[in-house]
C-alpha cells in the first residue's frame, strides 16, 4: 500500500500547494500581475503559470506555511483570495476555497490512516478545478483597472493569530454579485470546495 | 455564545410584571397567564372548601399542609422535578397527572443529564417564577392550557375528580397548589423542570434563546459572519510588479473610425489663439513642443517663452544671444528639462523649473533643425545631414554621429520604446536608424521633397507615418520592421507635421498652401474625416497636448492656436488627464470669440 495511501501532513500539504498553485494561476488569468511575472510550471498534469516574482513568491511562502500552521489542528474552514481595485479599494473579486475536515474525532489516529483514494485521483480532481479556473476567465468580465488581491482566512475563534495577520471584514462584493461554483476535491483528509464571486456591472 | 441578555429571557419577566414583550414567546408566556388565571376561577367555583388562596404573602412552605408527598417538595419545593416525581406516588391517576408525568418524561428526554444540574444548583427565587416558555415544544404543559382555558372542561374533571374519591384527591390537589405564591398564583401550568434546565443550560438552550438565537444567526448572515469564526486577513501588502506591463501595447480599445466619425463633431473653430510674434517662417525648423506636464514651448526669433497650459501663465526662458536664433526645441519625456538647438550649432539643456541653462553640447558645424529626445540621450539633427547622439549625462556627451543625409535633417523622432530612430531630410530620404547601429537599418527615396513630417504610431510600434514637402504632398507608411511601404495618401498639399491620435484610431496632418489647413485622417481606412482651414499661411509646426484631445498648431500667420480635434466623447469617464487639458479662462466657451492674447 505504500504510495497510495495519504496521511493528515501529506493532506494538508496537498491543500496548501494547491491553495499555492491555484492562487498562482489566479492571479496571472486575471491579470493582476503582468505575464512577464509568470513562467510555465508542469504540475497536475497541466501546464501552470507560477510566479517568478521573488517578492510574491516570498509573500505566497509566508501564507503557505501559516496555513500549514493552522491546518495541522484543523482551525481554519475557509481560505478566501480577495480582487481588488488598487484605486477605489473595491472588491471586484472573490475565490474561496471551503475546507471541510472529515471525521475531526479520530484525526488525531488519522495520521497513518490509510485511505481508499489514492493520490492520482486527488490529482485528477485538482486538475479538473484547476483546467475551471483557467476556462473562468471565458464568463468573468474583464479586470480593466489596476488590481491587487488580498488573502483571507476564516479561522476559528480560539486561533492563535500571529502578528502579520489581523481581523478583517469578509470583504464581501457591494451587492452580492455573481455566483458560481467550482468542482471540489477531497483527500479523504480535507474536502476543498471552490467558489468565484465577482461582481456583475449593470448594464443599465 | 454571546452574552445573555435580557430577551433572552422574555418569559421571565413577562411572567412576573405581565409586560408585553415582542417576542413570541412572551406572547406564549402571557397566555399561560391567562390560563393561570383563569385555573384559579375555576378552582374557586370548584372547590372554594379546599383553596388555601389566603396566605398569599407567605411563602410556599407555609401553604404546604398535610400528605407525606408534601415532605419532599418541602424540602425543595421549588424544584420541580422533585415535586412531579412524587406524583407516581399518588394512586389516583388524575389527567393532571398524567399530564405531568408525560411532562416529565419528556423534560428527561430532552435532558437527561441535566436534571441532576438542575438539583445541585442552587434554587433562587427567581429560577422558580421560570415558567412557561416550553410550552410551545411540549405537548404537555400545551394540554393543561387548553383545558384549563376552557372554563366548562375544567369544571367536568374536577368534578368527576370531585366525585371519585374526594378526600386523596383533595390532598393531591392540595398538594398541586404547593407552590402558590402571591405572583404565581398556579405553577401547575408551569413546567418548572424544563424552565430550569433552559436557564441553567445557557450553552444549548433549546427552546428559550430560539427567537433570539434565530435571529442573531440572520444578523450574522446577513453580515456574512459565522458566528464563532474570525476572519483574518494577512496584513503585508501584495508586491506590486516593477515590470512594465506590455499589455498596454496590445491594441488598446479605441474607438472604430466609422462610428466615431458618425458621431463625433470637430469643430472647426479654434479653441484658443495666441499671438506669436516674431514666428520664424522657415519650414526646417522645429519651434513648437507640447510637455508631459502640459507646458508649451515656442521659440519666437530668438527667445523662448513657456506656456502653461494649466494656468495660462507665460514664462520667458533666460536664453540671451544676440546673434543666434533658435531652430529647434524638444521637451524631454518628464516634462522638466528643454532641449534647445541653436542656429550656430549648440545643443543646450535647460531645466525650466530654475530657469537655467544646465549645459551647452556644442560640435555641430551647422545650425541644429531638430532634436528628439530618448531617455537620457538628445539627438540632434543639423543642416550638414549629420545626426549625433548626446548623452546628458557624461561630460563626453557624443556618444554617437550618424550619416545618412547629405542635406539639412529636419525630420527626426525617437520611437517611444527607444529602439528605432527615423530621420527625414532635405535630401528627400527616410531613414530608419537601430539605436545600437550608426548605419541606417534601411533608407527610403519615396519621397520627392523635404521629409519634415515623421511620427511614430502609438498602438502599432512599428508603423511609421512621414509626410513630404511641397513637390511630394505626399503621406507614406511604413511597416519598420519589414521595410514594406503599407499606405500612401496624396494630400494635395505641402506637408509640414504629422500627429498621430492616442484616442482615436486617427491622425492629423498640417499642410501649406493652397488652403493652410489641418486634416484629419482615418487610419487603416485613410478616409478623410475633415478638413480644417486653420491659419492665413502655411503651418509651420504642430504639437498634441499630453492628454491627446488638443492640436497646438503654429503657421506663419504669427498665430498659434489650439483645435481640440480629438475630444473625448466618452463623457463617464472624465479622466485627471483631461481635467489638466482644459485651457485656461474657460477654454471652450471661449473658443468661439476670437481671443487674441499676445505670448510677448
Amino acid at each position: 500500500m505504500e504510495g497510495s495511501t495519504i496521511t493528515l501532513d501529506g493532506s494538508i500539504g496537498l491543500v496548501v500547494e494547491f491553495f499555492n498553485y491555484s492562487v498562482n494561476s489566479i492571479l496571472f488569468q486575471r491579470a493582476v500581475y503582468p505575464p512577464e511575472d509568470f513562467t510555465v510550471k508542469k504540475k497536475y498534469g497541466l501546464n501552470i503559470l507560477v510566479t517568478i516574482n521573488d517578492e510574491l513568491q516570498l509573500y505566497m511562502k509566508q501564507v503557505c506555511s501559516q496555513l500549514e500552521a493552522w491546518l495541522t489542528p484543523g482551525k481554519i474552514s475557509k481560505l478566501v483570495l480577495v480582487i481588488k481595485d488598487k484605486d477605489t479599494a473595491e472588491v471586484v473579486e472573490r475565490w474561496q476555497f471551503d475546507i471541510h475536515v472529515h471525521d475531526k474525532s479520530d484525526q488525531a489516529g488519522a495520521m497513518t490512516m490509510t485511505t481508499t483514494k489514492s493520490p492520482e485521483e486527488i490529482y485528477k480532481e485538482i486538475q479538473a478545478i484547476m483546467r475551471q479556473i483557467t476556462a473562468s476567465v471565458t464568463f468573468l468580465p474583464i479586470l480593466e483597472d489596476k488590481c491587487t488581491f488580498n488573502i483571507l482566512v476564516y479561522a476559528d475563534e480560539d486561533v492563535q493569530v500571529p502578528t502579520t495577520w489581523e481581523d478583517s471584514d469578509p470583504n464581501l462584493i457591494a451587492g452580492g454579485g455573481e455566483h458560481v461554483k467550482l468542482r471540489s476535491f477531497d483527500t479523504s483528509m480535507h474536502k476543498i470546495d471552490a467558489l468565484v464571486a465577482y461582481r456583475v456591472m449593470d448594464d443599465a | 455564545m454571546g452574552p445573555r441578555t435580557m430577551q433572552d429571557f422574555p418569559c421571565l419577566f413577562s411572567s412576573i410584571s405581565s409586560l408585553q414583550m415582542g417576542s413570541p414567546s412572551a406572547r406564549k408566556s402571557s397566555t399561560a397567564r391567562s390560563s393561570v388565571t383563569s385555573s384559579t376561577t375555576k378552582s374557586a367555583t370548584g372547590r372554594q372548601t379546599i383553596l388555601p388562596f389566603v396566605p398569599v404573602s407567605k411563602s410556599q412552605a407555609v401553604a404546604l399542609p398535610l400528605s407525606p408527598a408534601r415532605k419532599n417538595t418541602n424540602a425543595n419545593p421549588l424544584l420541580d422535578t422533585k415535586a412531579l416525581n412524587y406524583s407516581p406516588v399518588n394512586p389516583n391517576s388524575s389527567l393532571k397527572q398524567t399530564s405531568l408525568l408525560s411532562r416529565l418524561k419528556s423534560v428527561k428526554a430532552h435532558s437527561s443529564s441535566s436534571v441532576p444540574k438542575v438539583a445541585t444548583k442552587e434554587n433562587k427565587p427567581t429560577s422558580s417564577s421560570q415558567p412557561s416558555a416550553d410550552l410551545t415544544s411540549s405537548t404537555g404543559p400545551r394540554r393543561t392550557l387548553k383545558r384549563s382555558n376552557s372554563a366548562f372542561s375544567s369544571l367536568d374533571i374536577v368534578g368527576k375528580d370531585w366525585l371519585q374519591n374526594a378526600p386523596t384527591k383533595r390532598s393531591c390537589k392540595v398538594i398541586n397548589k404547593t407552590h402558590y405564591d402571591r405572583f404565581i398564583p398556579n405553577r401547575d401550568g408551569m413546567n418548572l423542570a424544563s424552565s430550569q434546565f433552559n436557564l441553567s443550560n445557557d450553552s444549548k438552550s433549546p427552546y428559550l434563546d430560539r427567537a433570539s438565537q434565530e435571529y442573531k444567526e440572520r444578523v450574522a448572515q446577513a453580515c456574512g459572519i459565522v458566528p464563532g469564526q474570525r476572519i483574518l486577513a494577512f496584513k503585508a501588502k501584495p508586491p506590486t510588479s516593477d515590470k512594465e506591463d506590455l499589455r498596454k501595447y496590445f491594441n488598446p480599445m479605441m474607438k472604430t473610425s466609422t462610428s466615431s466619425s458618425s458621431q463625433r463633431r470637430i469643430l472647426t473653430a479654434p479653441e484658443k489663439i495666441l499671438d506669436a510674434p516674431g514666428m520664424l517662417d522657415d519650414f526646417y525648423l522645429n519651434l513648437l513642443d507640447w510637455s508631459s506636464l502640459n507646458v508649451i514651448a515656442i521659440a519666437l526669433h530668438k527667445s523662448i517663452y513657456l506656456w502653461n497650459a494649466d494656468t495660462g501663465d507665460i514664462k520667458p526662458l533666460n536664453y540671451e544671444s544676440n546673434t543666434n536664433t533658435i531652430a529647434s526645441l524638444s521637451w524631454s519625456s518628464d516634462g522638466s528639462y528643454l532641449a534647445v538647438g541653436t542656429s550656430d550649432g549648440d545643443t543646450q539643456v535647460w531645466d525650466v523649473e530654475t530657469n537655467t541653462k544646465l549645459r551647452s553640447m556644442t560640435g555641430h558645424e551647422s545650425r541644429v533643425g531638430v532634436l528628439s529626445w530618448d531617455k537620457h540621450i538628445v539627438s540632434s539633427g543639423a543642416r550638414d545631414g549629420s545626426i549625433w547622439h548626446h548623452d546628458v549625462r557624461v561630460a563626453q556627451h557624443k556618444i554617437a554621429e550618424l550619416h545618412g543625409h547629405t542635406d539639412e535633417v529636419c525630420g527626426l523622432e525617437w520611437r517611444s520604446d527607444g529602439m528605432l530612430l527615423a530621420s527625414g531630410g532635405n535630401d528627400n530620404l527616410v531613414n530608419i536608424w537601430d539605436a545600437r547601429n550608426t548605419k541606417p537599418k534601411f533608407t527610403k527615396a519615396s519621397h520627392n521633397a523635404a521629409v519634415k513630417a515623421m511620427a511614430w504610431c502609438p498602438w502599432n510600434l512599428n508603423l511609421l507615418a512621414t509626410g513630404g514637402g511641397t513637390s511630394d504632398k505626399h503621406v507614406h507608411f511604413w511597416n519598420t520592421t519589414t521595410t514594406a511601404r503599407l499606405h500612401s495618401i496624396y494630400t494635395g498639399s505641402q506637408v509640414s507635421s504629422i500627429v498621430w491620435s492616442t484616442q482615436y484610431k486617427e491622425l492629423v496632418t498640417s499642410h501649406g498652401l493652397p488652403n493652410n489647413h489641418l486634416s484629419v485622417w482615418e487610419y487603416p481606412t485613410l478616409k478623410k474625416v475633415i478638413d480644417v482651414p486653420a491659419h492665413d499661411s502655411r503651418i509651420l509646426h504642430t504639437a498634441i497636448s499630453p492628454d491627446g484631445q488638443v492640436i497646438a498648431s503654429a503657421a506663419a500667420d504669427e498665430n498659434l492656436k489650439f483645435w481640440r480635434v480629438f475630444e473625448n466623447i466618452d463623457k463617464g469617464k472624465i479622466s485627471k488627464k483631461e481635467e489638466v487639458s482644459k485651457l485656461v479662462s474657460g477654454g471652450k466657451k471661449q473658443g468661439q470669440a476670437r481671443r487674441s492674447m499676445s505670448i510677448r
